[in-house]
């Protein structure tokens, strides 16, 4: 009597090769996207920190293919350093904002919300995520206009010199909020708030109840218990979510090109460089900083523990 | 007669771990045979061994005679009951049964007749349609086991079959399955932590312990006569005698086991041993006598209606010579 | 923040008042699409009309866009779709060497701004001479929407568990057999969503696009344009509702598709 079923072909004589060599199906597997993220992605960012060591040939606007730091020095001109430290701020403006606005969300969601409500809460903050990111920037131009919903309301309700007076503001004031550094901060926190509110929102969800309850129970305050007890173990969720909004801030270029002052953020240095100065070094020089940037970031995030509760 | 299944000298090392350490086993044809130990012993690994899911580091296993070392799991005339079932959630539960022969390529009527056959057999008449996430536990195992009969396996593998079940259901499963493998006469080669399931289902257990097997026998070999005091502590509540104690029971200076319900109190002016009683347990069929002797605890069973002694009471002991079973010391 | 179920006020009011700072900008769009006003985006609009539909469907300059996008954001989603799923069942498979850094290597494309992502592209193209083509832009799409298909398949994959694929082997089942009957079925829902929202993800990118179009013009890129130099405006309102659209309905379908798994779908855009 038997006690194998024969091989009936090809499709049983692979089973079997792979049955024997577990390890070619993986290879197999991988192979295909490990070869596109090798070459196109990681063959990509090789290129963009090549294209950074080389220059420009000052009189014929030529890139000379020749290894040099003298790009990366033009990064510190006054000018180009001024881009650096204003898309620093805001990034951190932004992240700080973001913080605050998410965290009633994220809080709610976690604590509070039950069946339908939940899926209400998570459907809430999915769709803008996931909702396009240009008609959004859009809808914020319509909203910031001078001529615009807000400029309306604050005459509506008596307010316009209140208004007045804050765009008269140095620096982050303008002709109107769509010109002004305020208009670009309100629309990057509102672009990217939802990166927020989701990690927050994870991290609360693994506080215990019992762990608050007991804070209560020890006599300690809502805001005590808020400051030593909610705060820190929602801090993974927090520096998780900043991670993303402090990113994505350093590499927009869109945002500040339609809403704010005419003054450059890297993306929009990156971006003229590359096109109509054809600058390529330099724009690959900015690029590589939000990516210098974001390391010391996520080593800061990592020596201070973000990562453990993550 | 060739063995259903042969070990030659297996072993399977993941790492630096031996889970399978240098195995030899033979299992007979039509025969039901359990695997027990501690978890991490190696017998679920052993189990995988069979089916094809794990491959020998070094040995080889025959089934029916026939090398296994180039033959995958999907030519092995060897099917598996999964513990955790492993049915598949998009099928119905007819289609489940008849996966084995759709995959044959057996025609659709012909493969639905058999798996209603099968449904049948295992007293799931009716039930062809639902998913299997509309099932009991107790239902899901039994469409396990109907799916992995229809391809008429010459042995089958059942993986801690009766774990997830409780325990008024894994007695009635306990007899089913006996009396199945009877109907069936073919190979049944089973995995289990559970010492009473091992010894009331199986004609031969393999007791296993560290990668290796301790002991092959009948259940009453293994419960009667263990061979190494590990055998002797998992499979049931026998007294482990140290080698000293030993001797100052009248045997050799080896570790010996003794059963409870073999011992029996004397009031003879020279016992063979003395014990206080420290603690009573009231069992219904008995009562469990645990008392200090040489340093040591013993217990004793006595049957119901034969007088007590009571906590604190200094008592003689006896008992018939062959009781004392010597041991190996592992 | 005590125990009692019902939340503070304060707390609830600021979750409300988030939530429809979140929502409330999108109907704007919708609202200026029937403005008569189209020079400037004066609220409230001085009176309604829906003519800017008609128009908007016979501007010429709209229809090779939204064609470009189409086939761009079909072939990137249906190459993500491949290698994000094979990627997620090489990961499933073992624990293999150098496992933490395919993972890192899959997540880098969208983690990273996408700047930094169209940069280098353009660095690459620049490098070796590669001119702009449909290739182009569809080689920076496919790559950060492998991530994902890859978060989908991947969660599904652990669902499956490794027992029901030993299941169909040890029932007579190839490993073909085993792809087609038991893996396909129970991954298919979690492939539709993830390939969805790869398709909503290329449809609207607009960051990394403007590095590896050249000239050529996706719809979020006539957007682009339009609102640097706008002409009638209530035109660019229509076009912003169809790309809303074009994303929110397969977004909504991929959550219907994965709710019932724990882990759904979108959570790691």
């Amino acid at each position: 009597m038997d006690s194998a079923h024969p091989s009936r072909g090809v499709a049983d004589r692979l089973t079997g090769v792979f049955w024997s060599r577990p390890k070619l199906l993986t290879a197999l597997l991988i192979a295909p996207p490990l070869l596109w993220l090798g070459v196109v992605y990681v063959g990509s960012l090789a290129a963009l920190l090549l294209q950074s060591f080389y220059s420009i040939d000052e009189f014929s606007g030529v890139v000379v293919p020749e290894f040099t730091l003298k790009t990366y020095a033009e990064l510190l001109r006054p000018s180009n350093f001024d881009v650096i430290v204003r898309t620093v701020t805001m990034a951190a403006a932004v992240t700080l904002a973001s913080v605050a606005v998410a965290f009633p969300i994220a809080f709610f969601a976690a604590r509070y919300a039950r069946g339908r409500w939940k899926a209400l809460f998570y459907l809430g903050v999915m769709l803008p995520l996931w909702s396009s990111y240009l008609v959004k920037v859009y809808a914020w131009k319509l909203i910031l206009a001078k001529e615009g919903i807000v400029t309306w309301a604050a005459e509506g309700i008596g307010a316009g010199n209140v208004l007045g007076a804050v765009l008269a503001i140095p620096v982050i004031g303008g002709n109107s909020l769509s010109t002004s550094y305020i208009g670009t901060f309100l629309v990057f926190v509102y672009v990217w708030l939802p990166y927020m509110i989701l990690p927050m929102q994870a991290a609360l969800e693994r506080v215990p109840g019992s762990l608050l309850e007991a804070s209560a129970d020890l006599g300690a305050g809502g805001w005590r218990t808020f400051r030593s007890v909610i705060l820190p173990l929602a801090l993974p969720g927090i520096i998780a979510g900043s991670i993303f909004t402090f990113s994505l801030t350093l590499g927009d270029y869109i945002i500040p090109q339609i809403i704010g002052s005419s003054r450059f953020f890297i993306g929009q240095a990156v971006y003229s460089l590359q096109g109509t100065a054809g600058n390529i070094p330099l724009a690959a020089a900015f690029a590589v900083v939000p990516i210098v940037i974001m390391l010391i970031y996520l080593a800061v995030a990592r020596k201070m523990g973000a990562f453990d509760a993550l | 007669m060739t063995a259903a299944v042969e070990f030659h000298n297996v072993s399977r090392h993941f790492g630096t771990v031996r889970a399978v350490d240098r195995v030899d086993l033979a299992i007979d044809e039509g025969s039901f045979f359990a695997m027990l130990g501690p978890s991490g012993s190696g017998k679920t690994t052993c189990l995988r061994l069979i089916s094809g899911f794990e491959k020998p580091t070094t040995g080889s296993i025959r089934i029916f005679g026939e090398d296994m070392g180039d033959v995958p799991p999907n030519r092995r005339h060897v099917n598996t009951v999964f513990q955790d079932y492993a049915l598949f959630p998009h099928m119905n539960v007819r289609d489940n049964v008849a996966y084995g022969l759709m995959v044959k390529g057996v025609e659709r009527r012909t493969r639905h007749e058999r798996a209603e056959e099968l449904l049948s057999l295992v007293k799931l008449d009716g039930f062809g349609e639902r998913k299997p996430a509309q099932l009991s536990g107790g239902q899901r195992q039994r469409v396990a086991l109907a799916r992995a009969l229809v391809n008429e396996p010459r042995v089958l593998l059942l993986d801690e079959p009766l774990g997830a079940l409780d325990l008024k259901l894994r007695e009635a499963m306990q007899d089913e399955l006996k009396a199945l493998q009877r109907r069936l006469g073919i190979t049944f080669v089973f995995v289990t932590h559970d010492q009473g399931e091992a010894l009331s289902m199986a004609d031969r257990v393999a007791v296993f312990n560290d990668g290796r097997i301790a002991q092959v026998g009948t259940p009453s070999d293994v419960y009667d006569r263990p061979a190494t005091r590990f055998v002797a502590d998992f499979v049931g509540s026998s007294n482990v005698l140290p080698p000293d104690l030993t001797r100052s029971f009248g045997g050799p200076r080896l570790w010996a086991s003794l059963r409870p319900e073999s011992i029996r109190f004397t009031g003879a002016s020279d016992p063979k041993a003395k014990g206080r009683v420290t603690a009573l347990r009231y069992l219904g069929s008995g009562t469990r006598v645990a008392l200090e002797t040489g340093g040591q605890e013993i217990a004793v069973l006595v049957p119901a209606g034969a007088p007590v002694p009571d906590i604190g009471e200094v008592s003689g002991l006896t008992w018939d010579p062959a009781a004392l079973h010597l041991m190996e010391d592992a | 923040m005590h125990s009692e179920a019902r939340p503070p006020l304060a707390l609830t009011l600021g979750a409300v008042l988030g939530l429809l700072f979140l929502h409330l900008p999108i109907l704007l769009i919708f609202l200026y699409a029937f403005t008569t006003e189209d020079r400037s985006y004066q609220f409230p609009p001085p009176d309604l009309t829906t003519k800017w539909f008609g128009v908007a469907w016979n501007r010429a300059d709209i229809w090779p866009p939204l064609y470009l996008s189409l086939r761009v954001a079909a072939i990137s989603s249906g190459l993500a779709l491949v290698l994000g799923t094979l990627c997620a069942a090489a990961m499933a498979r073992a624990r293999f060497f150098g496992r933490d850094t395919i993972s890192l290597l899959v997540v880098l494309p969208i983690a990273l701004p996408g700047i930094i992502t169209g940069m280098s592209l353009r660095s690459a193209f620049a490098i070796a001479d590669i001119p702009f083509s449909t290739w182009t832009i569809v080689l920076g799409h496919a790559t950060f929407c492998v991530v994902i298909v890859y978060n989908n398949a991947v969660a599904r994959f652990r669902r499956l568990g490794a027992s029901m694929l030993e299941a169909s082997a040890d029932l007579g089942a190839n490993s073909f057999q085993t792809f087609r009957h038991v893996i396909l079925p129970n991954l298919g829902s979690a492939l539709l969503a993830g390939g969805m929202l790869a398709f909503a993800l290329s449809f609207d990118e607009v960051i990394v696009t403007t590095f590896t179009a050249g000239q050529q013009s996706t719809l979020p890129i006539w957007m682009l344009n339009e609102l640097v130099r706008p002409r009638q405006r209530p035109v660019t309102n229509v076009v912003a509702i169809v790309v809303f659209s074009a994303t929110f309905l397969p977004i909504l379908a991929a959550y219907y598709l994965t709710r019932s798994g724990e882990e759904t779908a979108g959570g790691g855009k």
